[in-house]
């Protein structure tokens, strides 16, 4: 367990806002290339990693997670030290206030999100804040900071892992780190002579701003089957039941018109067969995913959707259990071991 | 003097659990104390060094121990547990923060996603009565088995430095005013000077929920005059007109003639401003008529007292990321010692 904390870890601290994913290039192939037998890249900042079957001609499955995370950009520089940014990716400004972050400038430097004490805020001005009236506070001086940053770079969520009770951990960038966790650790786990598939593990670039990283890299592959995996929300207060899935009780497995349902019936009945649980989600329609595009890229592709339960879902305090790793880690392993005429 | 704050923030001590904090004091005091001084303690947890010169006019030096925190309410069946803010805190600045309870126990105040929430939803401010801190149980027994109803939790955060002379932390809002007392202590010990006054340092508790053991301490020492050091919340961000921003981080210590809790002695006030011009030492007056602290219940305490303030300007005070200029910190500390040796 504490081998798996330590790489998520690692895995989350990486830079990595939507666009930007390559900051990160040399620290995952880094921490990936002792599990796989290649590694490319290509023009949109998607990462390929390869591990080939000892069979011959092998089929493709393509195992999909996003590396992107939600964050900010810069988009003016104010008097007393202050950036002014817009979100890259859906933020709620009503968490945002004395979140601590770090700009990528010529170098990195920390910054405080500003906020209104009681003490001032007065009455009836109980109201969501506009991202334009958020600033970030780098106590330096203008001319200093003119040097260090400029419009247009990045800002990120500085929240480093912690560990709570039942093996929960909170992080930013869990969604989907949680997920490219779950894929390294099914090429680390997996053994050559029994895969079925070559794996091509796609850690895929600007998921929160488009989808549109992982249809490109699928386009590439054309994998025969194509499992996307990304975390889904668990079941909090507030949070529907048919929204959600639970923390804690495994992966989930999403029924969606947008997925492939004989591909996800016949994984639910190898589970169902080898005893392994998971969690069920019912997305009658779209999955917003990278499911939904990379389904019908090309020639189209058969693909089937598994996810992660994930607490404060685009917050620097992400709640996931690492138990749920490890689970959808064991189904993707399954599912690769299984010969793809029993898949089809 | 750095690494002092750094521990006197870092300790935990919401309103009405100080004794953390008090022992760290009492810890220092024991450093510099002269020989004839002398340590008191109240009924509510504060305490006072006495550095005596019989018959000289008192001044009381105050400072407050006390941060805001929380309170474990109630606990939900699947473990998640319900809180009341100790102290005012803008909920705002409270959705996905990490929190530290008293026996070490983690946890983070849950966040709906942005993706379920609905338009009104995204433009309202979220209640504290809605949220729910998340410390990893499974069942309300298990979270039962780690934390109790009635248990205090404060800010999970770290003493950053930051851009030029900056710091950010928990709990600024007022160990910077514990700390420079302390750091006044220890400057008259290593100096050997002495006081026109007969001295007393006031570390006193409960400043955050109004009713504030800094009265009591004015009924035990009587004092004829008193300086609070305090945080002083300002909004010096972009775009806010002079009259609103209150004051601004590196432009040195502020002194208020008023606040929205009392109007200072104007003679001390003045004495406390002349005391900084003759020594070159950086101040800026207070702006704006707002907020409260303990100036205004040691001015009504006893038979009354002669009151200024004196605060550090601090951004975001009440959050887990307060903001001052360290720069400001040491205007202040200067300006007590030049106050309070002079001739």
């Amino acid at each position: 367990m504490n081998e798996l904390t330590n790489m998520l870890s690692e895995l989350c601290a990486f830079p990595s806002v939507s666009g930007r994913e390559r900051a990160s290039r040399e620290g995952i192939i880094a921490l990936a290339s002792p599990y796989f037998d290649e590694i490319r890249e290509d023009s949109f900042g998607n990462l390929l990693l390869i591990k080939k079957s000892a069979r011959e001609n092998a089929p493709k499955l393509m195992l999909d997670a996003h590396f992107d995370e939600v964050g900010m950009m810069v988009s003016e520089l104010h008097e007393g030290g202050f950036l002014s940014v817009c979100a890259i990716g859906g933020l709620d400004t009503r968490v945002l206030s004395a979140t601590e972050v770090t700009i990528y400038g010529k170098r990195e430097i920390y910054g405080v999100v500003s906020s209104v004490p009681p003490h001032i805020i007065g009455r009836g001005s109980a109201s969501a804040p506009k991202m334009n009236e958020l600033y970030i506070d780098t106590g330096y001086d203008l001319d200093t900071l003119k040097e260090i940053v400029s419009v247009g770079d990045v800002v990120e969520f500085k929240a480093g892992l912690i560990t709570l009770e039942n093996n929960r951990v909170v992080s930013k960038s869990l969604d989907d780190k949680a997920c490219v966790c779950a894929l390294i650790t099914t090429a680390m786990l997996c053994e050559a002579d029994k895969l079925t598939f070559d794996l091509y593990v796609t850690l895929s670039a600007q998921e929160e701003t488009g989808k549109n990283g992982a249809r490109l890299v699928a386009y590439e592959i054309e994998p025969d089957i194509a499992i996307i995996t990304d975390v889904n929300f668990a079941r909090d207060e507030g949070v529907e039941e048919t929204d959600s899935i639970e923390i804690g009780k495994g992966a989930g497995i999403d029924i969606s018109s947008f997925t492939n349902i004989p591909l996800t019936r016949k994984i639910m009945q190898i589970l169902d067969r080898a005893k392994i649980p998971y969690q069920k989600i019912c997305e009658p329609s779209r999955t917003s995913t990278n499911n939904d595009g990379v389904s019908i890229c090309g020639k189209g592709v058969r693909t089937a959707l598994m996810s992660i339960p994930l607490s404060s879902m685009h917050t620097p305090s992400e709640v996931v259990c690492l138990d749920d790793i490890i689970s959808m880690s064991r189904i993707l392993l399954e599912i690769a071991y299984t010969p793809i005429e029993e898949l089809l | 003097m750095k690494k002092l704050l750094k521990k006197l923030c870092l300790a935990f001590g919401p309103t009405g659990l100080e004794h953390r904090v008090e022992s760290l004091i009492e810890g220092e005091i024991l450093k510099s104390m002269p020989s004839d001084a002398e340590i008191i303690r109240d009924n509510l947890g504060g305490i006072y060094l006495h550095i005596k010169n019989e018959g000289a006019p008192k001044l009381m030096l105050n400072a407050h121990m006390d941060e805001v925190g929380f309170m474990v309410t109630t606990v939900a069946e699947n473990g998640q547990i319900k809180f009341g803010s100790v102290g005012g805190i803008n909920p705002l600045i409270l959705g996905a923060k990490r929190v530290i309870f008293e026996n070490g126990v983690r946890g983070v105040i849950l966040s709906k996603p942005i993706h379920l929430l609905s338009h009104e939803e995204r433009e309202k401010c979220p209640k504290i009565s809605d949220m729910l801190v998340d410390i990893g149980a499974r069942s309300k027994e298990e979270a039962l088995s780690l934390v109790s109803i009635g248990d205090y939790f404060t800010f999970d955060s770290d003493f950053v430095e930051m851009g030029g002379s900056q710091i950010k932390a928990k709990a600024l809002d007022d160990r910077h005013g514990c700390c420079a007392m302390l750091s006044t202590i220890a400057s008259l010990a290593k100096n050997n000077a002495r006081s026109k006054y007969d001295l007393y340092f006031a570390f006193t508790t409960r400043e955050e929920i109004g009713f504030s053991s800094a009265g009591c301490a004015t009924e035990i020492i009587k004092p004829d005059y008193a300086i609070v050091i305090e945080s002083k919340a300002v909004l010096d961000l972009p775009e806010i007109s002079e009259d609103r921003c209150v004051g601004r981080l590196g432009d040195g210590a502020l002194i208020s003639y008023a606040d929205g809790g009392a109007i200072m002695d104007r003679a001390l006030t003045d004495e406390l401003i002349s005391v900084c011009k003759e020594n070159n030492i950086k101040y800026q007056i207070n702006r704006a008529v707002s907020g409260g602290n303990d100036s205004a219940p040691i001015q009504i305490g006893a038979h009354g007292t002669r009151v200024a303030l004196i605060s550090a300007p601090s951004r975001y005070i009440h959050s887990g990321a307060c903001v001052v200029d360290y720069c400001d910190l040491e205007e202040i500390c200067k300006a007590l010692y030049a106050f309070v040796t002079r001739g």
